[in-house]
């Protein structure tokens, strides 16, 4: 019987001995296992894994370590929600991320990973080639926060056999701020190359966004691209399914109910037979559920079909490709620790442990999805990534129809993955749409649609 | 080239080689100076104070003309592909069947227009593309597609490959044989260059018979490459499924002008942009010409290229290990231990799922509230969550071999074949 004695230095003077691999073994177990007594309720056992793992997890150390920091830190953040007074007291004096920070932020993913970068290449030419001969284009960004994509789309269009056309770009976002930049980067782009150009910002949350503020106009070509931002609509769904579930079990300190670990049975049996996340499990802690294996989600239908009513000429998506919407913690822990990994190793193999940059990327972008995915729930939790084949599934019933990815944007971004001189990363092409991986795990993907049944 | 959908109701002129090629027939009288068009001689006439006329435009409807190149063999000879434009058939007939009597200065092309020399002599030279290989292109298209598939390249992508091979090589022995599916293999997307005469005119082949011919410049597996090409061929109609540079491209024509890769003067504004952010990995590429077909506003930066040591296994294949270990271990119930009357040891028993990947021998002082807490392994077993990854399980240790001494006790961890349930 284990004697807790926290009062020491280490209670574990062993871990320190690990070596690298068993370190990161035995994080991997320590995550897994209070993930798993964090959704039973097991409190107590919980706090004894957390304090395991932080001796052995660093956010400088090995990829692991780092890992597992954050992962941590996201568990931790999700059992302290159990008392939401002592929540928000320890976060009170947090400082909101700054817009600037934000940007910083922004602009080190888009640099450091060629990831964007290839999705821009890609949606670019997808747009490029679907403008042939439209003399007016409209350019909607569900997510306007980097110009570079249009600056690039800007000189592609100059560059047309046919000449540029009238182009016009509406972007949205929630910071007015980040619209204004944006709309004087391209502003200028556009003069410096004697384009007819128009900006126009729309300041508000995508949720809240009301298609007539789009001002799309007869007679123009509209292109839609969402970067990264759809899956953030999944989140309102749960809602309204939340509100009419029974309240939060409450735990105090060191009870264990009986209900609670009942439900995990059924959980962590359900866990078992089934590999794919379609299962009804409840979550104790959350007492959240989802129905069934089909994505019902009301508010991202609504949404596309208020797109496709636009009648676009093409859309767009790219989204990360995994599945961080399970309805239970243990399934989204599973599946995150697998991304993470990758886009962690991704950054090992590419930047170097003291990077300031890289802990930047770690904490900031990474660190604060992970706590998303991990610590959040219902309408809080906005980080759904979901794979390809569940967009695709949405796409289709919104009354899409794929448009097979242009060969030559194809072979642009393959060509600005291998430059970036390191192996890992690889693309794959499904069914016209692209997948942009790190070694075997597609992190990425890009797809593009036009209305069925119009020309 | 005007194409004219045939007309049945236009007027369709032949007119003879010489008449074609006469230039000046209008002939000034007083000073002999030739004009190509009477309304200019008319015109001239004037300085002399000669009298002149203008011929008025006819009120009359006029028919349509259209008219026939007089070569025979040539396909404008037949009424239906006629040139609507008289000096358009004009020029026809000299570039096509008339002597090229202008020569550029610079470089050997010759003309047998004159309109076409000059507007090629006042290009020539000026914008020149030059690839790694030493070939130029005055194209911005062509330069272009030669670089998809340029050797050069394929050299110095190769040489980069090799020094960074052992990075890659841990990786890839550590996490197994899984870079099965052909997609995401890396393959090499350069082939033996072709010369730039074919690349231009091939905006539509089908990049198979491109292909056939190369093979013996792929340095990947020959065989799976061989299975892309196939099915690229296939699927010409422009759904891509397997890996796009495996075969060759041909971009569409308008896909060309997007290149804004290679607009150098793109390039320094730009760098201003990418240096603001002090990362160590600066070096932006000016040179865009480096690689195909990125735009200089993506160039890529010579990245510090980190590389893992063997001592340190990426997250992923740790991962892939722990998973390994979890399902070849026995169950052992441990929450007990921990003060906890949990069904959920109940469930170990009914072999939901194999155990842990640690020893089940009785533990020492701290070794219990390890072995607890690795209760509900079945979730290392999750760890292989997509299908696709599920490995047959073996019977011994599979992580190569070598038994880690987990605990740090002396105890070696006891692996037993199981039966794994929901898993094979």
């Amino acid at each position: 019987m284990m004697s807790l004695s926290p009062s020491l230095g280490s209670s574990y003077p062993w871990l320190k001995e690990l070596k690298s691999e068993e370190r990161g073994l035995y994080l991997i177990h320590l995550l897994l296992t209070c993930a798993n007594h964090v959704a039973t309720g097991s409190l107590e056992n919980a706090n004894i894994a957390l304090e395991q793992i932080s001796e052995l997890a660093s956010p400088d150390g090995d990829t692991m370590q780092r890992i597992a920091a954050y992962f941590t830190e996201a568990l931790a953040d999700r059992i302290l929600k159990t008392w939401p007074g002592l929540h928000k007291a320890i976060n009170s004096t947090r400082v909101v991320d700054l817009v600037s920070e934000q940007a910083l932020v922004r602009r080190l993913f888009f640099e450091v990973f060629p990831f964007l970068k290839a999705a821009f290449l890609l949606v670019n030419q997808a747009i490029i080639e679907a403008m042939e001969g439209e003399k007016v284009v409209h350019v909607i960004d569900l997510d306007a926060a980097e110009p570079m994509q249009w600056i690039a789309l800007i000189r592609g269009l100059s560059a047309r056999p046919e000449g540029p056309p009238h182009l016009r770009i509406t972007g949205i976002h929630v910071r007015k701020e980040v619209l204004d930049q944006m709309g004087h980067r391209l502003s200028e782009e556009a003069e410096k190359l004697d384009i007819p150009f128009q900006f126009n910002p729309v300041v508000g949350e995508l949720e809240d966004l009301d298609v007539e503020r789009l001002h799309v106009k007869t007679g123009e070509a509209v292109a839609i691209s969402s970067v990264l931002r759809l899956h953030s609509l999944l989140a309102s769904d749960d809602e309204p399914l939340r509100k009419k579930l029974p309240l939060a079990l409450k735990n105090s300190n060191g009870i264990h109910l009986q209900r609670a670990l009942q439900m995990s049975q059924n959980t962590l049996g359900e866990l078992l037979e089934k590999d794919t996340v379609n299962g009804y499990s409840p979550s104790p802690d959350s007492a959240s559920s989802s129905p069934l294996s089909s994505p019902v989600s009301p508010k991202v239908d609504t949404f596309l079909t208020a797109l496709r009513g636009l009648l676009p000429k093409l859309v767009v998506i790219t989204e990360q490709d995994s599945n961080h919407n399970g309805s239970t913690l243990m399934e989204r822990l599973l599946e995150s620790l697998h991304s993470y990994a990758a886009l962690f190793d991704c950054l090992e193999s590419t930047v170097s442990r003291a990077s300031s940059e890289r802990l930047k990327l770690e904490k900031m972008l990474f660190g604060n999805e992970i706590k998303n995915i991990i610590s959040c729930e219902g309408a809080e939790r906005k980080e759904r990534h979901e794979k390809l084949e569940k967009w695709i599934q949405r796409l289709d019933s919104a009354g899409f129809c794929n448009v097979p990815l242009s060969y030559y944007g194809m072979l642009q971004a393959k060509t600005l993955l291998q430059g970036y001189n390191c192996n890992g990363y690889k693309m794959k092409g499904e069914n016209g749409c692209v997948m942009i991986c790190w070694q075997d795990r597609p992190m990425f993907s890009v797809s593009a649609w036009r209305c069925r049944n119009s020309l | 080239m005007v194409w004219v959908i045939a007309d049945p109701e236009a007027e369709v002129i032949a007119l003879s080689p010489k008449t074609l090629m006469a230039t000046n027939r209008f002939l000034c009288e007083i000073c002999g100076k030739g004009f190509q068009r009477d309304q200019n001689l008319q015109l001239h006439r004037r300085g002399h104070n000669l009298p002149w006329k203008l011929k008025q435009r006819s009120t009359k409807e006029v028919r349509k003309r259209v008219y026939v190149c007089p070569e025979k063999t040539c396909v404008h000879h037949h009424p239906s592909r006629a040139l609507g434009d008289l000096t358009g058939i004009k020029k026809h007939f000299c570039r096509k069947h008339g002597e090229k009597k202008w020569k550029c200065d610079k470089c050997s092309k010759q003309y047998a227009v004159q309109s076409d020399w000059k507007a090629h002599s006042k290009t020539c030279g000026t914008r020149e593309y030059k690839c790694d290989c030493g070939t130029l292109f005055s194209r911005r298209d062509s330069f272009i597609t030669h670089r998809a598939f340029c050797d050069a390249l394929a050299e110095e992508t190769a040489r980069v490959n090799a020094a960074s091979s052992m990075h890659s090589n841990i990786n890839h022995h550590l996490m197994g044989n899984q870079i099965g599916p052909p997609m995401a293999q890396h393959f090499p997307p350069i082939f033996k260059p072709i010369s730039s005469n074919n690349v231009t005119i091939d905006q539509t082949r089908c990049g198979l018979s491109l292909w056939m011919g190369q093979e013996s410049q792929f340095h990947d597996s020959i065989p799976k490459s061989l299975q892309e090409i196939h099915q690229f061929g296939s699927v010409i109609s422009g759904s891509i499924y397997s890996d796009p540079l495996v075969s060759t491209s041909n971009p569409p024509a308008s896909g060309y002008h997007l290149n804004w890769v290679l607009d150098n003067k793109v390039s320094p504004s730009h760098a201003e942009e990418l240096t603001s952010t002090s990362l160590p990995l600066n070096n932006v590429k000016e040179n865009g010409a480096r690689l195909v077909s990125v735009p200089s506003l993506f160039s890529t930066q010579k990245l510090h290229s980190h590389q893992t040591t063997s001592a340190n296994m990426s997250a992923t294949a740790l991962l892939q290990k722990a998973a390994q270990i979890g399902a070849t271990s026995t169950d052992t119930s441990f929450l007990g231990s921990l003060g906890t009357k949990c069904s959920i040891s109940q469930i170990q028993e009914g072999n939901k799922y194999s155990g842990l990947y640690v020893s089940n021998t009785p533990p020492t002082s701290f070794g219990s509230d390890l072995e607890n807490s690795a209760n509900d392994i079945s979730n290392l077993n999750q760890l292989q969550m997509q299908p696709a990854k599920r490995q047959r399980l073996q019977n011994e240790d599979s992580s190569g071999g070598q038994t880690r001494d987990f605990l740090g006790v002396g105890v070696l961890p006891i692996c037993h074949p199981s039966s794994i349930n929901g898993w094979t």
